[in-house]
């Protein structure tokens, strides 16, 4: 099929968003709507991955619904946040991989 | 005494605003405690504060939102975790200081502005369920996500999270949210069914059931038809083997089963997509309820591990009590009506309400309850993963405890090595699988499957890994201002 050679990119569809506002992820300006998750922002941008397990493999959403804690991110300097439940507001500061 | 709350409900889900808008309304004071922003649990999510949807969709659970938001009483925690009961004499009781008043618990909650605790006179535990997570070689991908979490990102956040979908399990619910996918322009590659077709045609005792509960059928009649005018193939008898990519989910192996399911060795096929969903059933989140010492019963169709509860939804714990998925995955139908049952129990044991008075206001309700059960007994039955299916799917390399990395080879050599091992708890010490962040919530029923293979021994005998405070991770710093805030008021 030819679609299958595109790069999977996630697409915001069904719901009207307020304004786009930026947040700061692993250092770089990334767009996303406030009150939205912050995994559906990472998705959004295309950041499939949004940590990594101690043996060095990533680690993603899974259950989204703050059960599994597999998509644990840096929020401000908060180790351990669930981004499926975080929500974006403008600046947040979101830093992926192993929590330090 | 600063916290004027009779009753504590956990959870804002169908069951959870059945329960706190009847307290509410029999003159009760009413906290409810929920981890997402807005009520509704996940089968009721609302879009984010400032989002609305593009559609004229009618709401889900519009009528019970509204009746939660207008009933008197109500004080709402959101964005709150609720990670610890005590005053119940179960386990470490005195975690968060010396006993509660007479007649009160007391509830450890983290919330945005930090912790704190509450001492209503009672409970109402209504945490609802999470997909039951199926482990096979590759499932911690990124890319692979339950199918209630896709379904999340679609209904709740407008987020389609990938391009071609496969969705594979054994639940109904894989059709409904292949339905939605297409319906929001994804490509859905394949619906995989666990089951042989002839398994899941009603019988007549199905039938029977069905009377009164139409709409959950015909739910299931659209979503099938609109796949086959989509011309999403949906095949049965066939189950994800594994999932592949590096260092991302690029495709899947789907294979054919007999009639044991069992995979057929030679049926494999690799299909291309970047999103795998799976939906093989719910499991009652039982955590909190555990930790207060309710007494449960393994019930393996519907969910697991469930609370023991009385005809008013009381469980062995005197204040406590429980609604919806935590007594049985049910749906949100019977966990509505179930609220309210636990909301009539628990005004009697206020005083807010004679016992006639009460059982008259139950009637209605109980006739209701028990058409929802015969449905959902009939339904479940006929859609509960088999065991031996199930550790099939898993390889000696296969994680089965994510947060620790633990794989079944770990697991079963454990067990061989110590065949005096036989108990959820004893292999967690020894592999460390359940101890990491999500506290055994993703493994412990493929853990309990695998030591009930090895060692031969039932459920009842493995039992759960054992819940302990707090349930979920939550920062030192709120335990300490929980156990201040006591200090201060005592």
């Amino acid at each position: 099929m030819s679609d299958t050679a595109t790069p999977a990119r996630p697409t915001r569809t069904g719901l009207h968003r307020p304004d786009p506002t930026t947040i700061m992820v692993d250092g770089e300006p990334v767009t996303a709507h406030p009150g939205e998750s912050l995994a559906t922002a990472l998705l959004a941008a295309g950041r499939r991955t949004t940590g990594e397990t101690t043996s060095g493999a990533g680690k993603a959403p899974y259950c989204n619904m703050g059960v599994c804690f597999e998509c644990v991110v840096t929020v401000d300097g908060q180790p351990f946040q669930r981004s499926c439940l975080i929500r974006v507001r403008p600046g947040l500061i979101v830093q992926t991989g192993p929590a330090r | 005494m600063s916290n004027p709350t009779d009753v504590v409900v956990v959870g804002a889900g169908p069951a959870g605003l059945a329960a706190a808008a009847t307290l509410g309304r029999h003159g009760a004071r009413v906290t409810v405690v929920d981890e997402q922003q807005r009520p509704g649990g996940q089968i009721y999510r609302q879009p984010p504060t400032g989002h609305t949807r593009t559609g004229r969709r009618t709401e889900a659970g519009r009528a019970l939102l509204a009746e939660a938001a207008a009933a008197p009483h109500l004080d709402w925690l959101p964005d709150t975790v609720a990670w610890g009961v005590f005053g119940t004499r179960a386990g470490l009781d005195d975690y968060a200081g010396p006993a509660p008043a007479p007649g009160r618990l007391r509830l450890g909650v983290h919330t945005p502005d930090g912790g704190r605790t509450l001492e209503p006179a009672a409970l109402v535990l209504t945490a609802g369920a999470y997909d039951l997570p199926v482990p096979f070689p590759g499932w911690t991908l990124p890319g692979v996500l339950t199918a209630g979490g896709v379904q999340t990102f679609l209904k709740a956040q407008g987020l389609l999270p990938g391009r071609r979908f496969v969705l594979a399990g054994g639940h109904p619910l894989l059709l409904v949210v292949a339905a939605q996918l297409v319906a929001a322009g994804a490509h859905v590659v394949e619906v995989a069914f666990s089951q042989h077709l002839r398994t899941l045609l009603p019988g007549p005792r199905d039938l029977a059931a069905a009377v009164g509960n139409a709409a959950k059928l015909a739910e299931g009649a659209a979503a099938l038809r609109h796949l086959r005018r989509a011309r999403v193939p949906v095949r049965f008898g066939t189950v994800i083997r594994a999932a592949h990519g590096d260092p991302e989910l690029d495709g899947v192996v789907l294979s054919r089963v007999d009639a044991a399911g069992l995979p057929v060795p030679g049926t494999e096929r690799t299909v291309a997509c970047d999103v795998l969903a799976l939906g093989y059933g719910f499991v009652p989140s039982t955590e909190l309820a555990r930790q207060a010492g309710c007494a449960v019963a393994w019930r393996p169709a519907e969910g697991g591990w469930i609370v023991d509860h009385d005809d008013w939804m009381r469980t062995s714990v005197p204040g406590i009590s429980v609604a919806g998925e935590l007594t049985g995955v049910a749906g949100a139908e019977q966990a509505e009506v179930e609220g309210r049952l636990a909301a009539y129990g628990t005004l009697q044991t206020l005083g807010l309400l004679d016992a006639d008075r009460a059982a008259a206001l139950a009637r209605p309700v109980r006739r209701i309850l028990a058409r929802r059960r015969r449905f959902a007994a009939a339904v479940l039955s006929r859609f509960a993963p088999d065991p031996a299916a199930l550790n099939a799917l898993v390889t000696d390399d296969t994680v089965l405890c994510r947060c620790e990395e633990v794989t079944a080879g770990d697991i079963r050599r454990a067990l061989c090595d110590h065949p005096h091992l036989g108990t959820a708890n004893a292999v967690k010490l020894l592999t460390r699988a359940g101890m990491g962040l999500c506290q055994g919530r993703s493994c412990q029923p493929a853990v309990c499957r695998l030591i009930a293979e090895q060692t031969g021994r039932s459920p009842e005998q493995i039992g759960a890994f054992t819940a302990q405070p707090p349930v979920k991770p939550v920062p030192l710093a709120s335990l300490a201002a929980a156990a201040r805030q006591h200090d201060d008021q005592g």
